[in-house]
């Protein structure tokens, strides 16, 4: 205890000493500023300097430290003092532990929602676990992730930011979309080359193999071309097609309206500007052409 | 001696054949591709007689003394180029109606820009066919002419006759498509499920390219594939390669389709097949086939699988005229116009078929007095 006691009566009087020294120092600077003293200018430029807006400032800076130092040096305002400093880890603790828990918690909450992907896919078959891949993904994406981007904006550019989230939404859905469209476009190769082997493995066992090249190249184009006709037909392939148009079509839109906000800023005019006034040009001439046509056929009787 | 099953031995033998004559025929081809190449398309000489924004009326003058008495008008579609029927010499469906002696006129649609996004049918047809055929007319001091369209232009044509029918003397459509409602062809199948409005909406005037995309993927094993790998086998023929690589400046030569024509196109056509229920509406219009009462000819390809025979055999069959033919050729939709085989069945037949009308003289009813172009 009296250790402790020591210790602290040392701390208090090396604050105290602290405290005292730097309202000395700050005093003193201000005296032998410029414009304190007639040392530099003489009296007159001094009189003009001290009534300079920065000076006033500082003067009343250093006269509010002082005081403050003043105050600080009775040892009850040292006390204090210590008390508080000695609070602080204890405090940051306590704002910290908070923070910690929510960034574990957003970590936690994103690995599980990765997680579902693997779920969603062991639902499929395996044997067509390629093709869903995408859909699973797109599924996942739409239920899980997609919500992030659609969190209301804030503030005064609050419009420019949900354009630009909203972009980056359609742009991923796009990607998925046309991802799922090219593996479609991929699935009769595929098949081809299968039933190229089982055909060949068929005339080998019946020792028709044919002995030109060639005609292993016909015969795999005409499986092809059947198996795209197959596929082009297929309500599947119809609706996938339209879906990658209509995600590409978004995507566009989306995407112009970030262009038009930028272009705004700039002296050019924008797409939307043009066919305002392609609009307008249209218009114009097809209610010209109506009048020449009306004139022209109203002539004959004028001339009658 | 047993013959093995797998005749590894008459394969390996075939294969060295094969890259022997692949080698030969590759340094042969090095010289083919580097020597001057004749690919020019479109290269009979026309004058261009009339011009309305972008579209052009060209005019190619016979090389006969023999004159039809009426003009023949030939509309393209709005997709590719005219350039088709006049690849090159020998097959040139221009040239066979100059030898002929037609007075030839062509639209040339040219190249859409964002400015013609909102050009509808009836501006293609109220607007440019007609001013086309009005000059013609004028030009001629002819009452009627002969219109021929081809494809989407056919179908133009077909609207344009119903709607006009006092200036239009005889109508030849080649495989034009006016039912839509058949899934004899993918294109069919696949139009009836897009979201048109969201395409045009986002892309204002559908773009050649991407329209070019879908053609190919209408068949990707034989127009992507199949077709490279005959020119690689047929590289070092020097004929072989000028005429495959005129067909290549065609088929990928594709202008933009204004979005408001193709939005109306693919809805009213496609998705709704107004047209040959007689329910189609343009400039104010309803488009009546029945009154279709000129000589017609309709031409389509019994394998085309972009205008497939169920798209174009009613036609015949709803409209008013007593003198409507249908010709059904053993080819598919651009063979119609290239193939050599039906270079000597197609136009001759179009030349026999229209000359036997032209010296057909008609009393011009009131209508058509009234559309007399003033002298």
């Amino acid at each position: 205890m009296d250790d402790k006691q020591h210790v602290r009566s040392n701390h208090e009087s090396l604050l105290e000493a602290w405290l005292k020294a730097s309202a000395d120092f700050w005093g003193t600077a201000v005296r032998v500023m410029p414009g304190q003293s007639g040392a530099f200018g003489g009296k007159e430029a001094a009189d003009k300097a001290s009534k300079g807006r920065v000076q006033e400032s500082l003067d009343s800076t250093v006269r509010t430290w002082k005081a403050f130092a003043t105050v600080m040096t009775e040892p009850s305002a040292v006390e204090g003092m210590i008390k508080g400093i000695g609070a602080v880890p204890e405090v940051l603790a306590k704002i910290l532990q908070p923070a910690w828990q929510g960034f574990f918690h957003l970590q936690e909450d994103f690995l599980e929602r990765a997680s579902r992907i693997g779920k969603s896919t062991a639902a499929y078959n395996f044997e067509n676990l390629d093709q869903e891949a995408f859909k699973a993904w797109l599924e996942v994406y739409e239920k899980e992730f997609k919500k992030f981007l659609q969190v209301p904006q804030l503030g005064l550019l609050r419009v420019y930011q949900e354009r630009l989230t909203e972009a980056t939404d359609k742009f991923n859905v796009f990607q998925a979309t046309m991802a799922e469209f090219v593996s479609l476009l991929y699935l009769p190769m595929e098949r081809s080359y299968k039933v190229m082997q089982e055909k060949l493995g068929a005339l080998a066992s019946e020792g028709k193999l044919p002995e030109n090249s060639k005609e292993y190249y016909r015969m795999w184009i005409k499986v092809l071309e059947g198996h795209y006709m197959t596929l082009f037909k297929s309500p599947e392939y119809v609706q996938e097609m339209a879906k990658t148009i209509d995600a590409m079509g978004e995507f566009n839109e989306a995407r112009q309206r970030i262009l038009e906000d930028i272009l705004q800023f700039l002296p050019v005019p924008t797409q939307k500007d043009m066919d305002d006034l392609y609009k307008e040009l249209y218009i114009m001439k097809k209610r010209i052409k109506d009048l020449e046509k009306k004139q022209t056929s109203a002539e004959p009787l004028d001339e009658g | 001696m047993v013959k093995p099953k797998i005749p590894v031995d008459l394969l390996l033998a075939s294969l060295a054949e094969d890259a022997e004559k692949a080698q030969f025929r590759a340094q042969k081809a090095s010289d083919v591709l580097l020597e001057p190449l004749d690919t020019q398309i479109a290269a009979t000489p026309y004058e261009v007689v009339y011009q309305e924004d972008r579209v052009k009326l060209k005019h190619y003058r016979p090389v006969t003394e023999t004159r039809f008495n009426a003009p023949l008008l030939v509309v393209y579609a709005l997709i590719n180029r005219e350039t088709m029927l006049d690849l090159q010499p020998g097959r040139s469906v221009v040239q066979t109606f100059q030898r002929a002696g037609i007075d030839l006129y062509m639209v040339d649609w040219g190249y859409p820009t964002r400015k013609d996004k909102f050009l509808t049918i009836d501006d293609h047809v109220n607007g440019y066919i007609d001013g086309c055929v009005d000059f013609i007319r004028q030009r001629h001091n002819e009452a009627k002419i002969n219109l021929m369209g081809i494809c989407m232009g056919g179908t133009f044509c077909v609207i344009y006759s119903a709607l006009h029918p006092e200036k239009i003397k005889n109508l030849v459509t080649t495989v034009t498509p006016t039912n839509f409602d058949t899934d004899q062809g993918l294109l069919h199948i696949w139009m009836k499920n897009l979201h048109v409005d969201r395409m045009v909406d986002t892309l204002g005037n559908m773009p050649g390219d991407m329209m070019n995309f879908g053609f190919l993927l209408l068949n990707p094993a034989r127009l992507m594939i199949d077709k490279y790998v005959g020119f690689v086998e047929n590289m070092d023929n020097k004929s072989f390669v000028e005429n495959f690589v005129r067909m290549e400046k065609w088929i990928f030569d594709s202008p933009d389709v204004p979005g408001e024509t193709f939005r109306q196109f693919a809805k009213d056509m496609y998705q709704k097949n107004l047209l040959i229920k007689n329910e189609l509406v343009i400039g104010g219009k309803r488009v009546d086939l029945k009154n279709l009462t000129m000589p017609l000819l309709n031409i389509y390809g019994k394998f085309d699988h972009l205008v497939p025979p169920g798209a174009c055999d009613r036609l015949t069959k709803v409209v008013g005229s007593t003198d409507a033919e249908d010709l059904c050729l053993e080819t598919g939709h651009i063979g119609i116009y290239v193939s050599g085989k039906c270079q000597k069945e197609f136009a001759p037949k179009i030349v026999r078929w229209l000359k036997k009308r032209d010296a057909e003289e008609e009393v011009p009813s009131a209508r058509e007095q009234a559309a007399m172009p003033a002298a």
